[in-house]
């Protein structure tokens, strides 16, 4: 029992990572038809670029985190949308998808090239000690992955939906020919989700990393986890894509626990393909409606 | 200040290459409730886009009030009074009645003082906005929606009412309650341009008439005399409209 409820922990702080991403993925999904399969890469590489700005710059640790998020919102987030995502989408939502798989490999061969192919360490903000509760061990990183990642995650869903500007936001995902009759500045809003998926990716990447070390192939299962979290969850819901990011990191790690490590990978994609199968709007997904 | 409120000069435009706009020019007299009818096709719906900044115009002006609005976009034409009531159910069904109401005051900016009373006094108006207020629009029936619409519309004390086919989708009674909100706010001195499919009703609570015919004005006058001119019925059989004279 007390195994299963440190798998359990232990999985919850790897879903909050995965619910992260899941949720900046459906963020700019619902305001901009965008299907990001750079996501994972997303929250590889602020961790990288932190470490660069220490090893290759000398900045104090501190500085170049601060740096690093800041410089990769704006490369990410700001300049994802008006290079790749503006110019992709007046074709179809598919060359825009394909044109970020594109981006993906573009950014974990340059992380790979252009800083290192080892996974390096990287700095907690917490000692890697493990608390001792009832017999049960618990790491206090994965206690701190939950708390920061819930407190920003409710941070958002209070901007969302308590704020008139996260209104104005929801206006525009939701119905932007109508938002923009009502003087909504929709192109804004859209910006604004870019901005936030990379602050969520940034974040992610900032609280996984001293547990899994920076490396440019992390991407690749992150990636894939919060999709299948976001599709999970409904794919339209923040709310959606928090669940689903929780159940696919409890259902990995028990996977890995109890199942097989070799074969955990597959045990998401299971449940992936059952949702689909039984429910194929997601947990919380509405069936989509379409009126003319 | 002048009688006329709103002049399109010769509005040519359309959608991509297929234009649907062939120099359409007219007059809106101010205060009045002015009802555009003519045959699908015609551009009825397409005129109000062409205002609203919502077409890709080709040549033409529009003037509102004196000024050139062509091409201006919604914030700022909302900025100067003027609201759009496009056709169908345009809230947003997540969201609760009040949030929904409160977007018809996003125009004004975030310094707004007192949006609250504004709502409040919305909600007031229609017993059935109030008892929902803070629960989501969807729950609201169609006719209750569309009210939900017009009262957004009006948050900010418009001077002109762009309105597309109100009586859409809704019962006969609701059709009359709504065009009776349309007559209180033409007697409080707001001017309406209405696009009607329902083109007898609307024409009978209407000041002033308008048909629009492969998208340009054929005829316009007194809503009365629209409703009693034989051409107008010979139109709306089908058949095109005689040569006006």
């Amino acid at each position: 029992m007390a195994e299963f409820i440190a798998y359990l922990i232990a999985g919850l702080a790897t879903g909050a990572i995965y619910a992260l991403a899941a949720i900046g993925f459906t963020l700019v999904w619902q305001t901009s038809q965008t299907i990001n399969f750079a996501q994972g890469e997303f929250v590889m590489l602020p961790a990288i670029l932190i470490l660069a700005l220490v090893k290759l710059a000398g900045a104090p640790f501190w500085l170049a985190a601060v740096l690093g998020v800041a410089l990769f919102i704006a490369l990410f987030g700001w300049g994802f949308k008006i290079t790749i995502v503006d110019p992709m989408i007046r074709h179809g939502v598919l060359p825009l998808a394909i044109a970020t798989m594109a981006l993906a490999i573009i950014m974990k061969e340059g992380a790979k090239d252009g800083f290192s192919a080892e996974a390096q360490s990287f700095p907690s903000l917490l000692p890697a000690q493990t608390l001792s509760f009832m017999g049960i061990s618990i790491s206090l990183q994965h206690i701190a992955i939950i708390v920061v990642a819930c407190v920003a995650i409710g941070g958002l869903q209070w901007f969302v939906t308590r704020t008139r500007t996260g209104r104005q936001m929801q206006a525009a995902a939701q119905n932007p020919g109508v938002a923009l009759i009502l003087g909504i500045p929709v192109a804004r809003m859209v910006m604004l989700t870019f901005l936030i998926n990379a602050g969520l990716a940034a974040l992610a990447s900032v609280l996984i990393s001293p547990i899994y070390l920076a490396k440019f192939s992390n991407g690749e299962v992150i990636g894939l986890f919060a999709f299948i979290a976001a599709i999970v969850g409904g794919f339209n819901q923040v709310r959606g894509a928090l669940a689903g990011g929780l159940i696919v990191g409890v259902i990995d790690s028990l996977a890995a626990a109890y199942v097989s490590t070799s074969y955990r990978l597959a045990v998401p994609l299971v449940l992936l393909v059952i949702i689909i199968l039984v429910k194929p709007e997601g947990l919380f997904g509405r069936k989509e409606e379409r009126r003319v | 200040m002048s009688d006329t409120i709103l002049e399109l000069e010769n509005v040519v435009g359309g959608y991509g290459r297929i234009t649907i706009l062939n120099g359409a020019s007219f007059k809106v007299k101010r205060g009045a409730i002015t009802t555009v009818i003519g045959p699908n096709g015609a551009g009825k719906s397409t005129v109000f886009k062409a205002i609203f900044g919502l077409l890709n115009l080709s040549s033409g002006t529009i003037r509102y009030d004196g000024r050139d609005i062509t091409r201006w976009p919604p914030r700022k034409l909302l900025e100067a009074g003027i609201v759009y009531v496009p056709q169908g159910r345009n809230i947003f069904p997540e969201l609760s009645v009040r949030h929904n109401l409160e977007f018809g005051a996003v125009a004004a900016g975030p310094h707004i003082t007192d949006m609250e009373a504004r709502i409040e006094a919305a909600l007031d108006r229609f017993p059935a906005l109030r008892q929902k207020a803070d629960v989501q629009a969807s729950t609201l029936s169609g006719g209750q929606q569309k009210q939900l619409e017009i009262m957004r519309g009006l948050l900010l004390d418009p001077k002109l009412i762009l309105i597309d086919e109100p009586s859409i989708g809704l019962s006969p009674l609701m059709v009359q309650e709504t065009f009776g909100i349309l007559k209180e706010l033409r007697n409080k001195g707001v001017t309406i341009l209405m696009v009607e499919q329902n083109a007898r009703s609307a024409l009978e609570i209407s000041d002033e008439g308008l048909v629009l015919e492969t998208g340009r004005a054929r005829l316009q006058g007194p809503a009365r005399d629209i409703l009693n001119d034989p051409r107008v019925a010979q139109l709306f059989l089908g058949g095109a409209m005689a040569e006006a004279s």
